[in-house]
């Protein structure tokens, strides 16, 4: 980190407010929908499903948001929260599917 | 990777746990008082003091609720019954009033705590228990913790949940960029500046972890519906109230009264029956549906103090003729689990060790929580030194002097409204209209002068001067406690009413720790002129980052 | 469970804890040298057994703690007992050093005669 009171470059305030962004919405973002994913893919009563399936999203959300921070670059840490977003996109697409047609 | 890795999470550290630093320490020192809400709602209505209330046997207590709630909740559609326990030893008794000639049904829903009567009962005699004066009392602290003040609770709860989720992430965080945790497990050097408010956070810190984990994780799991209504609404879109009737049981919510008055089966002998089922557990609450009507039921739940859950078995009787209707004790793993969760944070399944123990750990994570926004202010000011001296500007940095103007006002200044908040208790005239809200006025305005003080004179006098103020007004609760009409300790140690004496005791050893660390803030010798200690403050620099 | 005996067992789940947190910091250069002198260190062989006795004692409490409070109850007070053991070990290791040594075996006699107690009440 550069010297506190010296002037903070730029572009070291630009990576940090990136990765915030990724931290809170995207984190919270990807959180909802592995949330969503999980509730619709496990087993189970209505209710149990949706409570572990919310409990899990409680830990998830801080596991993504200490990626946004221990990603090497801010672009990495977009580029997981995305993929991961991706991963869960296609099980919900995919369940949705399944659904519809049962 | 890993210097990389613990670098990054420093970072995050500081900052999750610096931004939000304030709110937390309100939320944990809230929190901790919540553990004997109880107790500090008794020291807190004087007029209760003299009750002596004797423990009775479940269905001595049952009757006597009865028996009251036949008399004030006569013609109610729902009355409700709390047992004594042993932090409470009174009958509690709810009952929504009989809506009025002319108003609507949804009038009559709407219950207020205008529209829902209450009243406390002596179990043995059936008597109600004297006119206490107003006061919201420990409750006050318990819903500050997550519903804030003076904006709607929607919002409060919001603010409280991010800052929950930043204190999860503070604590992970925290948690990987600690090197060596057990070789440092024990140490504490105190004496040293920065140094020893490092090993006084670390120790706050690790050694209650378990426990900070799980209040806080647990503590978002209360509210979680709120927070990730995603799951919910993947499964039950549209139908939140099916699931919320499907994770609470329950009987038929809602039954309509059939007209025909029949009288309320006696509920005693119920009791008996329940807690013949639970192996002889007490029975905790009661919710009477349609009393007086020939649909009426009864629906008792077992006390928490079995097991972790919040969720307890309860069994429906049929309320004219006393007939077992139904029993919900069969939690799914799911619903166990976060039964366990939420109890775990309510804490009221812990007996008086169990619960001493908790305050505690709670003790250490206000310290945790105190120790590192005072930590960053101390880290932060040599290199604020450093720059003085180099550009020959006055004063520190913005960001310093906000953040030890919040340091201020957040804990010493916080700390100083608790103690107001008792003393307004006891010197705000009984009968008052609005008394309650008056109570927590003072609360608020005796912080936010201390806020606006600290954020002036954020130095070390001010803070000598609030750690004084709010250090005798702790002390002399004891002094002013009987001197406006409750039990001294004199009284209630030598009657066993050790909820009342351990509020006086608890308040007298707080006071005196705060008056300790003012006297010893007055001892540490200043800061040398900084000249010639440069090369010191470059190494600073290295070790800080 | 009558409140003499809880009180006792509670007494054991403390005293084995300080007991057990004491052996394990002897265990630490940091420690043994803070209790008895720069520059001194136990024998070689005490070490592991040092460390042996610490787990001990934490283990011991542990099982105090889960007859004391049931099986789910004994875990939750088990953390908060080590809590309170730790905190007043890491005191007692800042403030008084050189009773490290006498408060330890104290625990552990305390630890006997209390559940001693217990099973005699």
């Amino acid at each position: 980190m550069a010297k506190a009171v010296a002037r903070v470059p730029l572009k070291y305030r630009l990576d940090v407010a990136v990765r915030a962004l990724a931290a809170v919405g995207g984190a919270y973002a990807v959180t909802t929908l592995a949330v969503t994913a999980l509730a619709l893919t496990l087993p189970g009563r209505d209710v149990d499903v949706v409570l572990a399936s919310t409990l899990t999203g409680l830990a998830v959300f801080p596991l993504a948001t200490m990626w946004s921070f221990a990603a090497r670059s801010a672009l990495r840490a977009w580029a997981g929260l995305m993929i991961a977003a991706a991963v869960c996109g296609g099980v919900i697409a995919l369940q949705r599917a399944l659904g519809g047609a049962a | 990777m890993k210097e990389g890795l613990r670098l990054s999470m420093a970072w995050l550290h500081t900052w999750s746990g610096l931004l939000v630093g304030w709110v937390l320490f309100m939320v944990f020192a809230c929190g901790t008082a919540s553990y004997y809400r109880d107790e500090i709602t008794l020291w807190m209505t004087p007029e209760m003091h003299q009750a002596s209330l004797a423990p009775v046997d479940q269905d001595v207590a049952a009757t006597a609720a009865q028996r009251a709630l036949e008399q004030r909740g006569a013609g109610g559609s729902r009355w409700f019954v709390t047992m004594p326990t042993e932090r409470d030893p009174a009958v509690r008794v709810g009952w929504v009033p009989k809506p009025n000639k002319g108003q609507g049904q949804g009038q009559a829903k709407a219950k207020g705590r205008r529209q829902f009567g209450s009243a406390a009962v002596d179990p043995a005699t059936g008597e109600e228990l004297g006119k206490a004066r107003e006061t919201r009392g420990g409750d006050f602290f318990f819903r500050l913790h997550f519903d804030l003040h003076y904006m709607p609770v929607f919002w409060g709860r919001w603010i409280v949940g991010v800052c929950a989720m930043f204190m999860l992430v503070a604590i992970l965080s925290g948690i990987v960029t600690h090197k060596r945790i057990f070789k440092d497990f024990f140490t504490f050097r105190p004496g040293k500046g920065q140094r020893s408010w490092l090993d006084a956070h670390n120790a706050s810190a690790v050694l209650a972890l378990p426990y900070h984990l799980m209040i806080t994780y647990t503590g978002l799991v209360t509210l979680m519906f709120m927070y990730l209504p995603a799951g919910l609404n993947a499964v039950y879109p549209e139908k939140a109230d099916a699931f919320y009737a499907d994770l609470n049981g329950g009987p038929a919510r809602d039954a309509k009264p059939s007209g025909t008055p029949v009288a309320l089966t006696p509920l005693a002998p119920l009791v008996a029956q329940a807690r013949e089922k639970w192996n002889g557990a007490p029975v905790g609450r009661m919710v009477i549906s349609l009393p007086g009507d020939a649909n009426a039921q009864i629906l008792m739940t077992r006390q928490e103090s079995q097991g972790l859950s919040s969720q307890q078995p309860s069994i429906t009787f049929d309320g004219v003729t006393g007939r077992l209707l139904s029993e919900a004790n069969k939690d799914s793993g799911a619903m166990q689990t976060r039964g366990v969760m939420y109890g775990l944070h309510i804490g009221r399944f812990a007996g008086p060790m169990l619960r001493g123990l908790f305050f505690l750990s709670a003790l250490a994570g206000c310290a945790m929580v105190a120790t590192g926004v005072l930590l960053w202010a101390v880290k932060e000011r040599p290199k604020h030194l450093k720059a003085r001296l180099n550009s020959n500007s006055g004063g520190v940095g913005f960001g310093l002097r906000l953040v030890d103007g919040l340091n201020l006002g957040g804990i010493a200044g916080l700390m100083l409204a608790m103690a107001v908040f008792f003393w307004a208790n006891r010197l705000v005239p009984v009968g008052l209209a609005g008394r309650p809200e008056l109570e927590i006025q003072c609360f608020f305005t005796a912080w936010a002068i201390a806020a606006v003080a600290g954020l002036a004179w954020p130095v070390r006098w001010m803070w000598r001067v609030q750690l004084v103020i709010g250090g005798l007004l702790f002390a002399l609760l004891p002094v002013l406690n009987p001197l406006t009409g409750g039990a001294g300790l004199a009284t209630s140690v030598a009657q066993g009413k050790w909820a009342i004496a351990g509020f006086d005791l608890v308040s007298l050893a707080f006071g005196a720790m705060l008056l300790w660390a003012a006297k010893r803030l007055g001892k540490v010798k200043l800061a040398k002129a900084p000249k010639p200690q440069l090369d010191k403050l470059d190494k600073i620099d290295e070790v800080a980052a | 469970m009558t409140p003499f005996l809880k009180t006792m067992l509670l007494i054991a789940a403390l005293a084995s804890a300080a007991g057990g947190f004491t052996a394990l910091s002897l265990a630490m250069s940091r420690h043994w040298e803070g209790v008895h002198g720069r520059g001194s260190a136990p024998a070689s062989r005490l070490l592991p057994r040092l460390r042996l006795l610490g787990i001990g004692g934490l283990l011991l409490s542990l099982c105090v703690c889960l007859f004391n409070w049931g099986s789910a109850q004994g875990w939750v007070a088990w953390a908060g007992v080590l809590t309170a053991a730790a905190l007043g070990h890491a005191l007692t290791l800042t403030y008084a050093a050189r009773a490290v040594m006498r408060i330890g075996y104290g625990a552990a006699g305390l630890t006997f005669i209390s559940l001693l107690a217990a099973i005699l009440a």
